[in-house]
C-alpha cells in the first residue's frame, strides 16, 4: 500500500477538562507511531459551535490531525474513537488525491498564462516588463 | 420572446427566485450567474467558502442557481456533506 495523506478531525465533549483532552491528542498521536503512520499536522482548533446540537451538546472541541500512512493506522484509530465517549463525532477524509489533482489543474493554468503571456510580449515588441515576468515564473 | 422575458426578470434581480409564468410553463429561477469563484481544491473545512453555496434554509444551492460547472458543483456538494456531519454547517436551518 502506498503513502495516503488523510485529515482526520474529531470534536471532543465540551466538558472535558483541558489536560486530559490533551492526553487524548497525545495518546492519537502515539497511536499513529505505533501503527507505522507519521503526524503531519496536529492542529488544536478549540471550541467551536456546533451548527446542531450533537448528544445534547451545542459547542465541542475541534482537534484536526493531518497523517501519513498506509491506512492501516485509520483502522485502528477509528476503532478506538467509536468507543471513546469522549469522542462526539470523528471524520476521516483522504486528501492526497485531491491534492494531486488540484495541483496539476493549477500547473496546466499557469503554463497557459505563462504561454499567452509570452505571445503577447512577442507581439507587441517592447513590453518588457511582461517578458520579465514569464522568465520569472519559468 | 421566452427569452427576453426572462432578461427582464434577470435586470430587476434582487429578489432571488422569482416566479413569472410564460405560457404553460412556470420558471421559477433566476439565469445563472457565471462564477469562477471555485478553487481548484475544495477544503471541506473551509466554511465561509461553503456558505456561499449554502442559502439560509441550509439546502445546497442548485448548479442552475449557482451557474458552476458540474464538476465544481460535484466537488462543492461533497464539502457541503462533510462539513455538515462534523457540525461545521447545518442540515435543515429555520
Amino acid at each position: 500500500m502506498g503513502n495516503r495523506t488523510y485529515e482526520v478531525m474529531y470534536i471532543v465533549d465540551p466538558g472535558t477538562e483541558a489536560d486530559k483532552i490533551e492526553k487524548l491528542n497525545d495518546a492519537v498521536a502515539k497511536l499513529i507511531e505505533k501503527e507505522g503512520g507519521e503526524v503531519i499536522r496536529m492542529d488544536d482548533i478549540g471550541m467551536k459551535d456546533l451548527a446542531y446540537p450533537i448528544q445534547k451538546k451545542n459547542t465541542g472541541h475541534y482537534v484536526l490531525f493531518e497523517i501519513q500512512g498506509s491506512g492501516q493506522e485509520i483502522l485502528e484509530l477509528e476503532r478506538r474513537m467509536r468507543v471513546n465517549d469522549m469522542v462526539l463525532r470523528y471524520i476521516t477524509v483522504r486528501v492526497d488525491e485531491d491534492r494531486k489533482k488540484a495541483e496539476k489543474l493549477r500547473n496546466k493554468r499557469e503554463a497557459k498564462a505563462a504561454k499567452r503571456a509570452t505571445f503577447r510580449a512577442t507581439a507587441e515588441a517592447g513590453e518588457t516588463t511582461e517578458t520579465a515576468e514569464v522568465e520569472a515564473e519559468a | 420572446m421566452a427569452d427576453n422575458e426572462m432578461e427582464i426578470m434577470d435586470d430587476r434581480g434582487g429578489l432571488g427566485v422569482g416566479e413569472d409564468v410564460i405560457g404553460d410553463r412556470p420558471r421559477r429561477y433566476q439565469r445563472r450567474r457565471p462564477r469562477n469563484m471555485v478553487p481548484d481544491y475544495v477544503d471541506w473545512k473551509d466554511v465561509d467558502l461553503l456558505r456561499e453555496f449554502v442559502p439560509e434554509r441550509g439546502k445546497i444551492m442548485p448548479r442552475r442557481i449557482s451557474g458552476i460547472t458540474a464538476k465544481d458543483q460535484r466537488r462543492v456538494a461533497k464539502a457541503i456533506k462533510r462539513a455538515r456531519s462534523m457540525a461545521m454547517l447545518p442540515f435543515v436551518d429555520d
